[in-house]
């Protein structure tokens, strides 16, 4: 992944991309200046740091949830609206923002009737993404009866119905517990495999961010910025057991002592 | 951006200003008798807002007589019935299995809206009937939201108070009883215009011609339709009196715990 | 033992108790009222006085026994109120709509709609009945407003709870509007816009009744008059207070039911806890 950097290959461009807010008080506070990388196809790309870092807000950006103050975003050549409008992306919450009122398979099909596919078509989709988060035979239950880490595979499955290209992951697993995340790391990294996404995947998990991604992006507070863009050259597929290699071990006090004034 | 906060002062003005518009052409309307074609109904039933409002100018001592017997009722009912609420609060807290149960009942009584069943028997004496009836719908909410109060503690607050040892006592007045204040609070703003509505009505039923809503009724079945308009704008700056004290109280009790 | 303690512990016996309590202490009050009182039902009657009237077949006026009567005239006022509770229903529901689509009807609607609950509407009865001229309209029209408000606001506050991620997920979507508020939005306010109408139907049905004072004719509010004045036995004024004080809470648990049956992830909700 990492050698094939030729241009067309592509996916997100970031060119100077700045927020600045209006605080309270009325001054004004740099939540992220001039960030500029570019993310290629099928990479899985982590947004690292602590709070304030302006990590969630260079994903709203990309999402079009935010207009940036400064710079400008390309998606695949479009602007991040253009690409919203064409369902390019697929976005998974910090929670998985479920339907109560529908069972699992009509919360997967939601998008789905967004768009005016017909019912047989809706439904051997959502059928095929279940599969693919291997949560079949919960298809006809409700959220509030899915574990937590239950739930949020139900929110990847949601994402990836229309078949974006990207998916967009606001630190989805912060809220699970240590043994289901890590079988979430696992389980995510097979299906980023089976589907050939891109993903962007916020986090303020150094370790996780090292076991997932090709690529970490540290971003450092006051005033938020990229400080470092460390290559994570582990071999894949991982398994749990990479966690106990000195190789990562390592990469993970790299990144750690890459941080900037926190 | 300043353009950001230019438009945040924009719509906290708009949101006085649309409503005050809105208000002036109602106003304006009914002073025209573009609301009497509306309603279908003539100046006679539905008097103008002007002459309204020189009635109640010209007998505001009748008035306050009135308004003096209404507010009585209202307020020791509600005073009362509060009382009563969060004592039974206080009881279902401290005993909760058969408490909650008592709740489901008292919840209960709150959906038959007794009004007009205690005022009924109001031919006993007729202020302390009407203030037994502003009471029991008072008590109701109290006792509902003054429960909550009194069990809905802060996570592990109660683990808390048991490492130091605490008695019942003790965790009632440093826990318990702080906690349930917000709460006495949301029942009040529910009972304190429960309270108003409950006082005129029973006032209809009572056997002393006096309050508020006694005169509104008198004066329809006279067909003094102005004067009776007059105690409804009475009856509705009462209540609305009533809430805004309370809501100034309100301010001044949690502005000290913020 | 086991089961007997399961059965003490279980909120329908608890609730059980508290009724018998109820009654208990409603009885020896009847005895004591009994003792000193000439006419005791005029205070307290025995709760068997007030059932046997209700099963007895003599006639009041007649024409009719008590229960017939009481049934006859219950069906006027209960069909006024239910009438008035689907308008009252409707406008409420769409006032919340149109506030949660314009920033601009909501700033000018919210002040008056928290006016509404402050104004003693009950209060305005007789006007409303001099202004419409007709007791059955009177009866409609209060029945309404006195809904509109629980259900206009608890809509509202409804659309409110709706959380950011769901309006961002539809965003993500290219949603329309229309898609919002049909997938999103309306599904989401149900268990708020029930909490509206389990406190007003029990409202709509006293208003209703209490109009029914204000005039004569049919209505189970007439008869109370009628009876609280002494133009028949004081039973029928007993039967009344505990017929709708149990259509007024039947109406309470029927508003749950049909929430239930509306919303099947409801029923999960409390049996998984």
């Amino acid at each position: 992944m990492i050698g094939a950097k030729e241009k067309n290959n592509i996916e997100i461009m970031l060119d100077n991309v700045g927020m600045t807010y209006d605080a309270a008080d009325g001054k004004k506070v740099q939540a992220l200046t001039s960030v500029t990388m570019d993310i290629h196809k099928g990479e899985f790309i982590s947004l690292l740091g602590p709070s304030g870092c302006g990590k969630t807000t260079l994903l709203r950006i990309i999402a079009d949830l935010l207009q940036p103050t400064s710079g400008k975003v390309l998606i695949g050549g479009e602007t991040p609206k253009e690409a919203r409008l064409k369902r390019k992306y697929g976005m998974v919450f910090q929670s998985a923002v479920l339907y109560d009122w529908r069972t699992v398979i009509k919360n997967i099909e939601l998008p789905l009737e967004i768009i005016h596919e017909s019912k047989a078509e809706r439904r051997e989709r959502a059928v095929k993404m279940l599969d693919l988060v291997g949560l079949s035979e919960f298809a006809d239950h409700y959220p509030r009866q899915l574990s937590g880490g239950m739930q949020q595979r139900v929110g990847i499955a949601r994402a990836l119905a229309l078949q974006p290209e990207i998916l967009l992951m606001d630190e989805p697993f912060s809220a699970l517990d240590e043994f289901t995340r890590e079988k979430l790391h696992i389980d995510l990294l097979k299906i980023w495999r089976k589907t050939n996404k891109t993903i962007i995947f916020v986090t303020h998990n150094i370790s996780e961010s090292v076991f997932l991604s090709d690529r970490v992006c540290v971003l450092s507070p006051h005033p938020g910025r990229l400080s470092a863009v460390i290559d994570i050259d582990l071999p894949r597929p991982r398994a749990m057991e990479i966690r106990d290699t000195p190789e990562f071990t390592a990469l993970v006090s790299k990144v750690r002592n890459s941080f900037e004034g926190v | 951006m300043a353009v950001k906060s230019i438009s945040k002062r924009r719509s906290s003005v708009q949101s006085v200003v649309l409503p005050l518009i809105f208000g002036a052409a109602l106003i304006t309307a009914w002073q025209t008798g573009l609301l009497h074609i509306l309603l279908n109904t003539d100046e006679y039933v539905l008097p103008y807002p002007t002459r309204i409002i020189t009635i109640i100018s010209e007998n505001t001592d009748k008035i306050m007589v009135n308004v003096w017997a209404s507010v009585q009722v209202a307020v020791l009912g509600l005073l009362l019935g509060s009382l009563l609420g969060y004592l039974i609060a206080i009881f279902a807290a401290t005993f909760p299995k058969f408490g909650s149960g008592g709740l489901t009942i008292v919840s209960a009584f709150n959906a038959i809206h007794w009004t007009k069943d205690v005022s009924s028997e109001a031919e006993v004496r007729s202020t302390f009937a009407k203030i037994i009836v502003v009471t029991v719908v008072s008590m109701a909410s109290m006792s509902v939201n003054a429960y909550r109060g009194l069990t809905e503690l802060p996570v592990f607050s109660d683990d808390l108070m048991k490492t130091y040892a605490a008695g019942r006592l003790t965790e009632f007045t440093k826990l318990r009883l702080p906690n349930s204040v917000p709460y006495i609070f949301t029942a009040l703003r529910v009972s304190v215009p429960g309270s108003v509505i409950s006082a005129l009505v029973s006032e209809y039923f009572a056997e002393y011609v006096i309050g508020v809503g006694r005169q509104i009724r008198e004066n329809i079945l006279i067909a003094q339709y102005s004067t009776a308009w007059a105690y409804i704008v009475t009856a509705c700056i009462v209540g609305i009196v009533m809430y805004a004290i309370l809501m100034v109280i309100e301010a001044l009790v949690m502005k000290k715990r913020k | 033992m086991k089961v007997i303690k399961k059965i003490i512990g279980s909120k329908l016996f608890i609730t059980l108790v508290w009724i018998a309590v109820i009654i208990v202490i409603w009885e020896v009050l009847a005895f004591r009222v009994a003792e000193v009182k000439r006419t005791p039902e005029n205070v307290l009657p025995h709760l068997t006085g007030i059932v046997d009237s209700l099963t007895s077949s003599k006639t009041i006026n007649g024409a009719q026994t008590a229960l017939e009567m009481v049934l006859e005239n219950a069906g006027a006022t209960l069909s006024r109120a239910a009438l008035g509770y689907v308008i009252g229903i409707a406008s409420g529901f769409v006032l919340a709509l149109l506030m949660s689509l314009s920033g601009i009807i909501e700033k000018i609607a919210f002040p008056y709609l928290m006016l509404i609950q402050l104004i003693p509407i009950l209060g305005m009865a007789p006007i409303i009945n001099a202004i419409t001229g007709d007791i059955a309209i009177s009866r409609i029209v209060i029945a309404a407003i006195l809904t509109f408000y629980p259900v206009a606001a608890n809509t509202l506050a409804g659309f409110k709870a709706v959380r950011r991620e769901a309006h961002e997920l539809m965003y993500s979507y290219a949603a329309k509007k229309f898609q919002l508020y049909t997938k999103t939005m309306i599904p989401a306010c149900i268990p708020y816009f029930f909490t509206g109408l389990k406190i007003s139907a029990p409202m709509a049905i006293t208003a209703s009744i209490l109009v029914d004072t204000l005039q004569g004719g049919i209505g189970l509010g007439c008869l109370l008059s009628q009876s609280l004045k002494g133009a028949m036995t004081r039973y029928v004024f007993w039967d009344i207070v505990f017929f709708s004080a149990v259509i007024g809470i039947l109406s309470f648990y029927l508003m749950g039911v049909l929430e239930i049956l509306l919303c099947p992830y409801k029923r999960l909700e409390k049996k998984g806890r």
